[in-house]
């Protein structure tokens, strides 16, 4: 219970992921096909939990999964509608990258399991909350804050990779 | 000094006159918390992030919200350049001068093509972004930390823009450019190094 716990908690707690999946949250909503980027999602999700579940070596995972809040971010403040591929592609590479960067903390192959259930689950909830609740956010003033919490992601998102070049954390 | 041409060439005069007052030191701590105060103990910072609130607010749609948009985006890559050292001359001046002309561009109700105010605002992002960024204290949680500071930058904005809807009114706009006059001269003193 506390491997699973843990692992619904994981996105949350870490504000990488956590930004990934609120800028990612808030694309899907302002686009009109919403389920296919999202299955998108779930299927990099699961792609990259089985990847690091088959102890695949440490990746830049958490780069990629930044690089994409950045770009997801943008795509917020400018607000234009594009191609569904385009939000389907953002949302697996987003999927893949999470699911890659959450290895499970714990030592036993069956708690290791349930972590990354609770995982998968946590970030696919996470992001589920997210688009649905800025898909409620409707009126002028409301779809204005989405773009500025755009800005503001894509702006953290860029410094926190240009703070992780400088230290050679990056690749 | 009735066009905001004159009023800019006059302040240009002034920054080749005198020293910077430094007066943005940073926080010189890690985490949300560190991020979050790191803009607020820049007073510089604080009058210019009112006054890019208070202009939008005051040019009204779309400028009250492309110019808290434009700002962070642009100001993020100021302050890579900070963070990778590259250098930019005049970082404290170019601060002090961004509260000096958004300041005179609210006191005097200047309102430019939206292009030109997005332009400016973005020129000034420059500054403030790389002067954040070549402050940022080793060893901090950098995605905590860029978030805190990039945050408190937005609600300073959104608390300019709160300010500048009183310009609905006259009163109230009369107390907006009282306000940006204020800024102006806020930013006056920083650049003579009193701040």
């Amino acid at each position: 219970m506390t491997s699973f716990l843990g692992g619904l908690l994981h996105p949350l707690a870490l504000p990488a992921h956590a930004l990934a999946l609120l800028a990612l949250g808030l694309l899907i909503a302002q686009q009109r096909a919403q389920f296919v980027p999202f299955a998108a999602f779930i299927v990099g999700l699961a792609v990259g939990l089985a990847a690091i579940a088959l102890a695949i070596a440490a990746t830049s995972a958490v780069d990629v999964l930044l690089a994409g809040a950045a770009l997801n971010g943008l795509l917020v403040a400018l607000a234009r509608p594009f191609p569904m591929f385009v939000s389907a592609t953002l949302a697996a590479v987003a999927g893949i990258a999470l699911g890659l960067d959450s290895p499970p903390e714990v030592i036993s192959l069956s708690a290791a399991t349930v972590m990354l259930i609770g995982t998968g689950l946590g970030a696919a909830l996470a992001l589920a909350i997210v688009a649905t609740g800025a898909s409620c956010l409707t009126r002028d003033w409301q779809r204005i804050g989405v773009r500025i919490l755009g800005s503001w992601i894509a702006a953290s998102a860029i410094l926190v990779l240009a703070l992780r070049f400088a230290r050679g954390l990056m690749f | 000094m009735r066009r905001p041409a004159d009023a800019v060439a006059a302040l240009c005069l002034l920054a080749l006159a005198c020293g910077p007052a430094f007066a943005h030191t940073g926080s010189g701590s890690g985490g949300f918390v560190g991020g979050f105060a790191h803009p607020l103990f820049g007073p510089d910072h604080v009058v210019a992030m009112v006054a890019v609130g208070l202009w939008g607010a005051f040019l009204g749609p779309p400028a009250i919200f492309i110019l808290p948009v434009v700002f962070p985006l642009v100001m993020a890559v100021g302050g890579v350049l900070g963070i990778l050292g590259v250098p930019l001359p005049g970082v404290e001046i170019g601060i002090a001068i961004s509260a000096i002309v958004l300041g005179l561009m609210v006191a005097l109700a200047a309102r430019p093509p939206l292009w030109i105010a997005a332009a400016l605002v973005g020129a000034f992002a420059i500054f403030h972004g790389h002067a954040h960024g070549a402050e940022l204290p080793p060893g901090t949680d950098a995605v905590a930390f860029s978030v805190g500071f990039v945050v408190a930058t937005g609600l300073l904005h959104l608390t300019g823009i709160g300010f500048g809807l009183l310009a609905r009114w006259p009163a109230g706009r009369f107390a907006v450019r009282a306000a940006g006059g204020a800024i102006a001269l806020a930013g006056i003193a920083f650049l003579r190094g009193v701040g």
